[in-house]
């Protein structure tokens, strides 16, 4: 059986799913300090009711990496950063142990100036005397060609625990979100392996032996336990995403539609397309800073249970400012869940509290304390509905580089609306007043991101780039660089891209018949010098797209 | 983190399925190192940057603006209505203050494109700048509106399209014309009668580099926008200036190109020719989007850039001080209308002109009348190895009463006579486009 554990920033969600459904689940008080803890007490309380061999397949989702960047406990990192031409690379810096060397490579993977290695060496030396144990290095256009990165993990592998390379992470082009992604990668190694150490630890203890222990990533895929090791980074920020996965198990989405998860700060808003989850086009950004990391495309905006309500005379405002919980339980200001109480759709705490609050609030500006819960609840159910068709807007908006894509470029026109959360049954007879599409509340939605990630699959991609004219072919996250003959094709390439990553998926110990692969990109420029063609200029992108494990899907799923 | 000083916003369309033919100037590849480029920099990661979907030009959008014998239809493609219409999302982008600046990144390139439009004509089909600016004109009411042009070409199209237009200032710095397609683009060019010194020419001597381009805008271009008073500038940005370029001598440099984005400080910027694909646009557009934007642009640069090297001779220098000297003067007291004829109140020029893209010839007497009130009414009378005799009316933003009924007099005098294939009528004051066949 499969198990799903996410551990939240509120609760640690835990559920095992058979070949029948739900076997078991468990919500705990997650315990901040100690996340390892949150995850022995559920897998404990899953282990209690089916027993430690009933576990099959453990998948995880934490939060332990996105917390060690935003709380500063991360390594110090040495990172090694050559740019060439361009914008200046102290435009991308990060922490006090940023180098920038001289040397370049331009758009096409030509090496237009060598890599400064004697500069390289004094800042290792820095490095050393700081006592800096890891290294991120980064070069411009690494992509096309890995050598100057190659050549640094080389210097630097002697005397660090953990080099991150650029171009390992992702085929797919920006400088300035490489240098972060391979930054952060080598500021959690040490903490995010210590972690995979306790947890594997722990899992032994309890007597649990899954064939199969998976982390989720951002992107609603997983990724071996053991392989994350090396690419920490790749688990970060996934919590949203196994909401995400949670809604297609128990949803048979098949249609363009939204997700709405209501939470205590944040309403998330995702977007499927055809059943599909849309991903963000470059990565997600890890504390303010665009990275390569591949994300499930959602918008948050400040409207959740605990936002809290302000008014003027003008307006009665829910969010975007969180100042505690509820009145009714005992927070500081009204909230949204303190308007519901009062309007009688939920009953949270004390609601005497909560009418407490919402008549001090309107009293200045001459309202009745009903006025206020009423206008704060339209007010909280238009500022989602506004801000989901702003985001659909975008989506449909995007910027296309083909005549084609330009005038017969697929568009999204969502015709469902699924809501989960806390306050989702509460709100969905407003959200359906106020959106034309149709409002489905899934029932077991309470757990619903522990399924996600129990039933969620791997995910991977590649990019592939190959410049016939130069005789070269790079596919930058499987580390192939090779030499190209002159009439290689299209086709190849594709068969190419499609071939390594279907050997990198079995060597993982992927289900290939649970991974589908996809080509999203396939391009091909003939490339002229003067009057003739001197090659092609092939791009691919190949890619096992997040969703849920079909076998089981069925188990979880209920009618919506 | 990078902050654009001025919100910036970019139309990047590279029309990565068009080409004139597979190893013309104007094929897929043009814009693929250029994109590359931008977005292995981040430049759309950049806050206050923002990349937008290009617009789709309409017929009647070129029709306010060109005379497209038989049709528009028969002389565009989706990627031509593409191109202008990116170049209107960036003007709607300023214009509605969604960005201060705004820089269409574009292919196929336009202002080669005439008042009257037979096929293409050195890789233009439709004037982007013309149809762009005409829309604006149109949506937002009328203003006064500067146009630059730094194409290494003479931006004959565009000069075409506003030679009686004294609202438009249209200032083309090139390759001399001697020396270079199309031929034309003389200091003494200046425009009809009654537009006169609204036209522009800056004829530069092959090798020119960054000194002189800077010496010409500082000298010539900058005091000419400044006593124009325009309510917008726009740049035709065109980037075959470089000193790679395959198909001209001039010796322009990204750095260059950036301290003269950042000199004229434009409000839109289009994307015009500029054909060294891999050793200049990557470089020459990074520079123009960072100097647009208002950041630090000092350390892009082309990978093989030797200052030294490219820098224009002495003589060259020479010849570039008395050339913007001649010009400034010419400009202040411009004489004119130079070659043409007055018959019956009309002020009448006769061209013959080359599409060298389609090899098409056409044969074409233009007449604007000498009106006391207005600009006046225009008729264009065409025929070309293409079309038999066709006939082209407008009736230009603010024309009289009189002219506007002239317009439509000519107009219909023609259907009735019978001498003309395909007639067709611009009437800004109406906003009414027509057309006709007999």
């Amino acid at each position: 059986m499969l198990c799903g554990i996410d551990v939240g920033g509120t609760h640690t969600d835990a559920v095992l799913i058979g070949p029948e459904g739900v076997v078991a689940c468990a919500k705990l008080r997650t315990d901040h300090d100690d996340l390892l803890a949150s995850i022995r007490e559920a897998l404990a309380s899953i282990a209690s009711v089916a027993g430690p061999g009933a576990v099959s397949r453990l998948n995880l989702s934490t939060t332990l990496s996105t917390n060690a960047i935003v709380e500063g406990t991360a390594d110090p990192v040495g990172a090694f950063v050559s740019g060439g031409p361009g914008i200046d690379p102290e435009a991308y810096r990060l922490g006090e142990h940023y180098f920038v060397l001289p040397g370049a490579i331009d758009h096409r993977g030509r090496e237009t100036a060598g890599l400064d290695l004697a500069a390289a060496r004094s800042a290792l030396r820095a490095c050393r005397e700081a006592g800096v144990k890891v290294h991120a290095a980064v070069t411009k256009f690494s992509t096309r060609r890995p050598e100057q990165e190659l050549a640094l993990r080389q210097l630097l592998a002697p005397e660090s625990d953990c080099v991150s390379l650029g171009h390992e992470f992702s085929g797919r082009l920006g400088f300035g979100r490489r240098i972060a992604t391979a930054y952060f990668n080598s500021a959690v190694w040490r903490v995010y392996n210590r972690f995979c150490d306790a947890v594997e630890q722990s899992v032994r203890e309890l007597g649990i032996a899954p064939d199969i222990l998976s982390v989720l990533k951002a992107d609603g895929g997983t990724m071996p336990l053991s392989v994350s090791r090396a690419l920490p980074v790749q688990s970060i920020l996934s919590g949203p995403a196994a909401s995400v996965m949670g809604i297609i198990a128990v949803c048979d989405i098949a249609e363009d539609s939204v997700i709405l998860d209501i939470g205590g700060t944040t309403t998330d808003i995702a977007v499927f397309a055809a059943g599909a989850p849309l991903i963000e086009n470059e990565g997600i950004a890890i504390a303010g800073r665009p990275t390569l990391v591949r994300a499930l495309r959602t918008r948050s905006i400040g409207v959740g249970g605990d936002s809290a309500i302000s008014v003027s005379r003008e307006a009665v405002r829910v969010g975007p400012r969180r100042l505690g919980p509820p009145m009714a339980l005992g927070g500081p200001v009204p909230t949204l869940v303190d308007a519901l109480n009062l309007q009688n759709v939920i009953a949270v705490g004390d609601p005497r509290l909560s009418f407490a609050g919402m008549a001090a609030l309107g009293a200045p500006h001459g309202f009745e304390a009903d006025e206020v819960a009423e206008a704060a609840i339209i007010n909280a159910v238009n500022q989602i509905r506004s801000e989901v068709a702003a985001f659909v807007r975008e989506i449909n908006d995007r910027p296309v580089y083909t005549i084609f894509d330009l005038l017969e470029g697929r568009q999204v026109r969502p015709t469902r609306v699924y809501v989960m959360g806390g306050p989702a049954l509460a709100l969905s007879a407003l959200l359906q007043d106020a959106f034309s599409e149709e409002v489905v509340v899934p029932e077991s939605f309470a757990v619903a991101n522990a399924i996600g990630a129990a039933l969620a699959r791997p995910t991977f991609s590649v990019e592939l780039f190959a410049d016939t004219a130069a005789g070269r072919l790079t596919i930058p996250s499987l580390g192939v660089a090779r030499t190209v003959a002159g009439n290689f094709s299209p086709a190849a390439a594709e068969g190419e891209a499609a071939t390594r990553l279907r050997d990198y998926l079995a060597s993982i110990g992927a289900d290939l018949g649970e991974a589908p692969i996809e080509t999203v990109e396939l391009s091909s420029f003939p490339m002229v010098e003067g009057q003739a063609q001197v090659g092609h200029n092939i791009r691919v992108a190949c890619q096992v797209r997040p969703g849920v494990l079909a076998a089981y899907k069925q188990a979880v799923s209920q009618s919506c | 983190m990078l902050k654009a000083r001025h919100p910036l916003g970019i139309v990047f369309f590279p029309a990565f399925d068009w080409a004139i033919t597979p190893t013309h100037p104007e094929r897929q590849e043009r814009l693929l190192y250029t994109q590359d480029q931008l977005r292995e920099e981040g430049v759309f990661d950049i806050a206050g940057i923002t990349e937008l979907k290009p617009d789709l030009a309409t017929a009647e959008d070129v029709a306010r603006v060109h005379f497209c014998f038989p049709d528009v239809a028969a002389v565009t493609t989706a990627s031509h209505l593409v191109s202008a219409g990116g170049a209107m999302r960036a003007a709607r982008t300023v214009l509605d203050k969604e960005a201060q600046k705004a820089f269409a990144l574009v292919r196929p390139p336009g202002h080669h494109a005439m008042k009257v439009v037979h096929g293409a004509r050195g890789f233009c089909n439709i004037n982007i700048e013309a149809v762009m600016l005409e829309w604006l004109r149109e949506r937002y009411g009328p203003m006064r509106v500067a146009i630059v042009d730094t194409d290494c070409h003479h931006g004959d199209g565009t000069q075409d399209v506003y030679w009686h237009d004294p609202d438009t200032l249209f200032i083309s710095l090139h390759q001399d014309g001697r020396t270079l397609y199309p031929g034309t683009g003389y200091p003494y060019e200046m425009g009809g009668p009654r537009a006169l010194g609204a036209t522009v020419n800056v004829p530069l001597p092959p090798g020119t580099s960054d000194e002189g381009f800077l010496f010409a805008l500082r000298e010539v271009v900058l005091p000419l926008i400044e006593d124009f008073k325009p309510d917008l500038v726009i740049n035709s940005a065109g980037q075959d200036n470089h000193f790679s370029d395959p198909i001209t001598e001039m010796a322009f440099s990204a750095q260059g190109y950036a301290k003269l984005t950042e000199l004229l400080d434009a409000d839109i910027a289009v994307l015009e020719g500029g054909y060294a694909i891999q050793g200049a646009l990557p470089y020459v557009n990074l520079g123009l989007v960072l100097s647009m934007a208002g950041l630090d642009y000092s350390h892009v640069r082309e990978p093989n850039f030797d200052p030294a090297a490219v820098r224009q001779s002495a003589k060259v220098t020479g010849y570039i001080e008395e050339v913007c000297r001649e010009i400034t003067a010419l400009a202040r007291n411009p004489k004119g209308p130079g070659k043409g004829d007055v018959i019956n109140g009309w002020f009448t020029r006769r061209k013959t002109l080359y599409y060298d893209t389609d090899a098409i010839t056409e044969y074409q007497t233009e007449s604007v009348r000498l009106c006391d009130h207005c600009r006046g009414v225009l008729k264009f009378e065409t025929e070309s190895t293409r079309n038999p005799l066709c006939l082209g009316v407008e009736a230009p933003i603010g024309a009289c009463e009189k002219c506007v009924e002239e317009a439509y007099r000519i107009y219909e005098a023609g259907q009735i006579k019978g001498e003309y294939r395909h007639l067709q009528l611009i009437d800004r004051v109406g906003k009414n486009y027509a057309s006709f066949t007999g």
